[in-house]
Formats: structure tokens, C-alpha cells, sequence
């Protein structure tokens, strides 16, 4: 890797910052995606802007109230608000409005190919491309998260007490339930789709071996897990909610029994972030007080300094399709949107 | 915390037509000019006025904790979470629940959940009671006990329906169970706002500015299942070792029956006062200055619950000495 940042030891600003283009765009920062070779924002005020790499981003009033759940489809993003309306916005700016559930929010997206889903209180709604209406998930409680496979033919829907496989067979798409006590959110597979994991509200992400629903308990946070992001091609399952990246191998027969790899350390605080850095054993991490590390899944190599302090929690970074460049942004709506490689300016 | 202040949340309780959603129109209505989100359950009695009204559906969970009665509102830490995602800053979140719902839930999710006690605070948990049905409700559903011993502020609303000796009654009730609420007698839930919003009820020197009213605990006729509370007083020193470990196991094995509990310690070979509360199992507590001059030092402690002759308070209390 070459971002250029050796010397950038005793300088206020990191080399990143001094490349980069800073915005202030005065609400919290909820999510990004990338389509094409836009990283697409939403925010606390409706707005979705897109951001390119030597242009000004543009901006598009979408929704009344916070954009609470974001998604990339093709062209477009799928968006999710606390106006109840799940909109399709394309990178012309054009909405489509696929959905409004009125004064009920719409707490989570995901998509695949054309396969996209959302959800709203205890139901989740999955739109497949073969068909025209959307097939309603019913759950026993308020849904906390959704996520497709790589193959797009399941979708996990978490809540209190478990997660929800929806599988694709030839006639319907039928069920089946992965039960641990507690209440789960954010959920992912792994990219080979044997494993399952839900970050929970108790200081903990919890896991299932898909193939015999083995249970994989990851505790030991001091706060609670708020991002996952699947890591190089071990992989690795690299999680904030402590004071450094915890990265889980999901190699050979999976972490069970074994001891995580701890990268970045960020001091006396937990960090809120974790961004992959696509195709390198390399992860972003974002923490409370705004800085941003980059690190490699390595204990024995030091991390480097991408953002430095703003006094806000990162809530967002996204690395371009193109890799080209990178976009930070935090619960103040501060944005950070720089070139990730030296001499490309 | 980094992040601008706290959002205030006001909590109000009451069984189904004691008037809460009055309450929460005359909040909304005369306090124009300032921005509001309100949370109602999806029983609501009527509708409200505000641009900013979240359904929510009143998910209690379990904590996954070893802590067996500590639940928290699932709803409202994602509720809470997408508030605090706005662009604009609200002045206070209003919690309505529905009439029959613990209060315990509400109050847990505060301490429980980090992201909504850096980003919120608990202000007040208020109950309205209907002066007319208060007694009877009592009797009949715990619910409406708990409502009682959680709050802060209790409004004996419909006040011109029941005559004087009526109201002393139901107010020597509502004092047997929680001898902290203010009181504030209404018709039409026609009280000063400002006594019942921004009222800090939950921060720990608040504690030491309300003093209970403390009644003679004599528990002659009560059932079982009555939520009471009891106080004590100890004009010598505590021993801090002793307190923790009594307290600690108080709260570990009564955890489930103490509703709220609250106290002013002074420890000896300590300057600073100690103060703490506490919901069933979870506790706030922290050293809070030095005791006023002319203070007597005495320790207080008070405890709201059922079933607590049966826990030794006096003789654990006594024994901290």
C-alpha cells in the first residue's frame, strides 16, 4: 500500500485532510453507499448527496426527517425514512417513491441485484425481480436489521430473540429462525455464506454456524457493536465497540476457540466505525472523538493516522467503487472527502 | 460528552382516561415556540398536535445481563437513536405510555443503554391519576401501584369531581406509596408546566434538594402484594464496606420487589456525601460535595417496593453503622 503517509508524524493535519476537500453540511451524517463511482450520503435533514471524485457533490431533497437507512441498487440508492416513504433515487437526482408507510419509519433497507427489502416495525417487505408487488415478512418483533447474502437468494432478518433466514426455493421463499436470547441489529453473512452475525444490544455480536446453527458468542466489548465490515480474504470480521479493531478469523473452522487480532488502537475511547479497504488485509477504523486510523490486520504493524480529532463520533466511511478515494463523515454532519492515494490529485 | 446537551425526556404514565393526552395537548399548545418530539403508544386515546409524533409499540426485552429483572424498551432505544440523527436540536422528548404499562421498562432503558444516556436523560417520570378511580385502580391492577411509586410528579386530576374528605384520602394513598412525589392536585391536568417539565427528577443532586415526607411505616392491613415504602434515618457515620456489601446483595436478591430506591449517606472518615438511586436492581450513585454547614449529616434512605418488611432493611441498615 502506498497512501503516503509516512511522514506525516508531528503535523496537525493528516495527509489525507491536507488533500482532501472538508464540508460542513450541518446534520448528522446516518449512511453511505457507493454506486458507479459516487459514495451517496444521507442525512439527518432528508438530504442524499452524491459525491464524486473532482466534482461538487450534488444534493437531493428526499425525504421529510432523518434518512435512517440507506442502500445501493444498480444505478440508484434505495433510502428509508422517518417519514415513512422508502424512495429509489437515481444518480440523476430522479425519486421513485416504492413505498410510504406513513407515520411508521422505515428502520432498515438492504438490496442485491435486484432483489431489495426494507422494514418498518415488525414486518419486512422483499421485492424480488420477477415480481411486482412486495412479499411481506412478518416477525415477532420490530425488525433490527437486514441483509442479503452474496448470492442474493437470503435474506437475514434480525430482532429480539433471534434472526430469520428467508430462503429462496423454487416456489416461495420459506424460513427459518436462528434463536438466541437478547435483542439483535445489524446482520451480515459471510462472504462464503456459511456463517451468520448479529451485533446485539448487550455488548456482544453473536454468531451461527449456518450449516448446524452452532452458536458463536463474541463478547467482551465495553460498549455496544455498532458496525461490521467483512475484511481481505481470510476473512476477517472486524468490529468496533472497543478501544481498537477486534478482528475475527472466519478462516479454517471459523473464531470458535480462538483469540481475535486487535489493530489501531485509539486510545482512551471506543471505536464507532469499520470500513474495509476492498481487495487488502486492511481495515479504516473511525472513533469517538472523530479520528480515523487505517491499519492493516496485523499486530505487529503500526496503524496510520487518516482523520484527525473533530470532537464528533465517525458515523460513516465509504472507500469509491474505484478505490479511489474515501469519505469520512460524523454525527455533525462533517465530511471529510479526500483522494486515498498519494500524487493522484 | 462531546455532543451538545442532553435531551430532556419526560415520562408520562396514567391509566387509560386519567387525562394524559390532556396533559400532552396543554404541553404541546402553551408551550409553542419550542420543538418537541412525542412518543405515543399505539392505544392512543385521541389525537395529538405536533408535527413530530413517533408510534412506537412499547417492545419491552430482557437484558441479557444476569440481571433477571432488567428489561428495557427496545422501542425506545431506536426510537431515541433515529431522534438524535435529526438536523435540528429538540427541546424534549415526551414518552407517553399506555395505561397499563410498568414503568420500571422506561426508567431501566436510561441506565441500561450508553447511546441514549449520553444523547438523553430521564427528566421526570409523571403520572396522572384520575382522584376519582385512583383507590379502586389500586386495588385492582399493580400497574397502577407502579405508575405511583415511579413518579416524580403525581397529578390528582378531576379534582372537582370528589370532595375534600375524598382527595385527603386518595392523597394519604398515593403518600403511603411514595412518600418523594410532588403532588399537585388538577382539573383538566391544569397545572403549572413548569412543574412538570425540566424538573431534573432523575439527576442524582436532585436527590438531595426533595426530601420525603416521612410517615410513621406501619403496615396494619395491607396486602401482601401493596407497594409501600419506608425510610430511615442514621444520625451516626455509616461504614462504606458494610454498605456496599449489604446494599449490593439487597439489590441482587430484592432486586425484583424494590421499585425505586434513594438515599444521602455519610460515611465515616468521608467529608463528601454520598447519594444514589436506584430502579429495582440498577444504581446511580456518586460522591456529591460537601454537607451543607449546619446540616446534621444525617444518612437518609429510602425505599419504594413490595414486600420490603420481609427484607430486613432496619436490622441491614443498622448493621452498616
Amino acid at each position: 500500500m502506498n497512501l503516503g503517509l509516512k511522514d506525516n508524524q508531528g503535523s496537525s493535519k493528516t495527509k489525507l485532510e491536507e488533500r482532501g476537500t472538508e464540508y460542513n453540511l450541518k446534520a448528522p451524517v446516518t449512511g453511505a453507499v457507493t454506486i458507479n463511482n459516487f459514495i451517496v450520503v444521507s442525512f439527518g435533514d432528508g438530504k442524499v448527496r452524491f459525491f464524486s471524485q473532482n466534482n461538487e457533490p450534488f444534493v437531493v431533497q428526499a425525504h421529510k426527517g432523518v434518512i435512517l437507512s440507506l442502500a445501493g441498487i444498480e444505478d440508484s440508492v434505495l433510502t428509508g425514512g422517518e417519514d415513512g416513504r422508502f424512495l429509489k433515487i437515481s444518480d440523476n437526482g430522479n425519486i421513485k417513491e416504492i413505498a410510504n408507510f406513513g407515520t411508521q419509519w422505515i428502520d432498515a433497507v438492504a438490496s442485491y441485484k435486484m432483489n431489495y427489502a426494507c422494514s418498518s416495525g415488525r414486518k419486512a417487505y422483499l421485492w424480488t425481480e420477477d415480481k411486482e408487488t412486495a412479499l411481506t415478512l412478518d416477525n415477532p418483533s420490530t425488525v433490527g436489521g437486514l441483509s442479503f447474502d452474496e448470492t442474493g437468494n437470503r435474506l437475514a432478518v434480525s430482532s429480539y430473540g433471534g434472526v430469520t433466514v428467508w430462503e429462496k426455493g423454487n416456489r416461495r421463499w420459506k424460513s427459518s429462525r436462528f434463536v438466541w436470547k437478547g435483542s439483535h441489529g445489524k446482520v451480515t453473512f459471510s462472504p462464503d455464506g456459511k456463517y451468520l452475525i448479529s451485533a446485539m444490544q448487550e455488548n456482544e455480536i453473536h454468531g451461527w454456524r449456518i450449516r448446524d446453527k452452532t452458536d458463536l458468542t463474541m463478547s467482551g466489548y465495553p460498549s455496544k457493536v455498532k458496525s461490521l465490515t467483512w475484511v481481505g480474504s481470510t476473512p476477517y470480521l472486524v468490529t468496533s465497540g472497543a478501544n481498537e479493531a477486534i478482528c475475527w478469523p472466519f478462516d479454517g473452522k471459523g473464531p470458535l476457540g480462538r483469540k481475535p487480532i486487535c489493530v489501531a488502537n485509539g486510545g482512551n475511547q471506543n471505536a464507532t466505525f469499520v470500513q474495509a479497504l476492498p481487495d487488502e488485509n486492511a481495515v479504516f477504523i473511525g472513533f469517538h472523538d472523530g479520528s480515523v486510523l487505517l491499519s492493516e490486520i496485523d499486530e505487529t504493524k503500526k496503524s496510520y493516522p487518516i482523520r484527525s480529532q473533530t470532537g464528533y463520533e465517525v458515523s460513516v466511511i465509504s472507500i469509491s467503487s474505484d478505490k479511489k478515494y474515501i469519505l469520512i463523515g460524523d454525527i455533525k454532519g462533517n465530511v471529510l472527502c479526500s483522494p486515498l492515494w498519494a500524487g493522484e490529485l | 460528552m462531546q455532543t451538545s446537551e442532553q435531551v430532556p425526556v419526560t415520562v408520562l404514565t396514567g391509566f387509560l382516561g386519567a387525562g394524559k393526552t390532556t396533559l400532552l395537548n396543554r404541553i404541546l399548545t402553551e408551550q409553542h415556540g419550542r420543538k418537541y418530539a412525542v412518543i405515543v403508544n399505539e392505544f392512543g386515546e385521541q389525537g395529538i398536535d405536533n408535527d413530530l409524533v413517533v408510534d412506537a409499540d412499547e417492545e419491552v426485552f430482557e437484558m441479557n445481563n444476569g440481571c433477571i429483572c432488567c428489561t428495557v424498551r427496545g422501542d425506545l432505544i431506536r426510537i431515541l437513536g433515529g431522534l438524535m440523527k435529526r438536523a435540528d436540536q429538540l427541546d424534549a422528548i415526551i414518552v407517553e405510555t399506555t395505561g397499563l404499562a410498568d414503568p420500571a421498562p422506561v426508567a431501566q432503558t436510561f441506565f441500561v443503554d450508553q447511546d441514549v444516556a449520553d444523547r438523553t436523560k430521564l427528566d421526570a417520570i409523571v403520572t396522572v391519576a384520575d382522584a376519582v378511580h385512583l383507590n379502586s385502580q389500586l386495588g385492582e391492577h399493580h400497574e397502577a401501584e407502579e405508575q405511583i411509586a415511579f413518579a416524580d410528579v403525581v397529578l390528582m386530576n378531576k379534582v372537582d369531581l370528589v370532595d375534600e374528605v375524598g382527595l385527603e384520602n386518595v392523597k394519604s394513598r398515593i403518600r403511603k406509596i411514595n412518600p418523594y412525589a410532588k403532588i399537585i392536585k388538577t382539573t383538566k391536568c391544569a397545572a403549572p408546566l413548569d412543574e412538570i417539565l425540566g424538573l431534573n427528577a432523575f439527576s442524582l443532586d436532585r436527590v438531595l434538594e426533595v426530601e420525603p415526607d416521612f410517615l410513621d411505616s406501619d403496615h396494619d392491613h395491607e396486602h401482601d402484594d401493596d407497594v409501600t415504602s419506608i425510610s430511615f434515618v442514621s444520625e451516626k457515620p455509616l461504614n462504606m464496606d458494610k454498605f456496599q456489601s449489604w446494599f449490593g446483595d439487597l439489590l441482587q436478591t430484592h432486586g425484583q420487589d424494590i421499585l425505586r430506591s434513594k438515599g444521602i449517606l455519610n460515611f465515616a472518615n468521608k467529608d463528601e456525601r454520598y447519594v444514589f438511586q436506584g430502579v429495582h436492581m440498577l444504581m446511580d450513585a456518586s460522591p456529591m460535595g460537601p454537607w451543607p454547614k449546619n446540616d446534621n449529616k444525617n444518612s437518609r434512605v429510602v425505599f419504594i417496593g413490595r414486600n420490603l418488611d420481609k427484607m430486613g432493611l432496619k436490622e441491614g441498615f443498622e448493621g452498616c453503622i
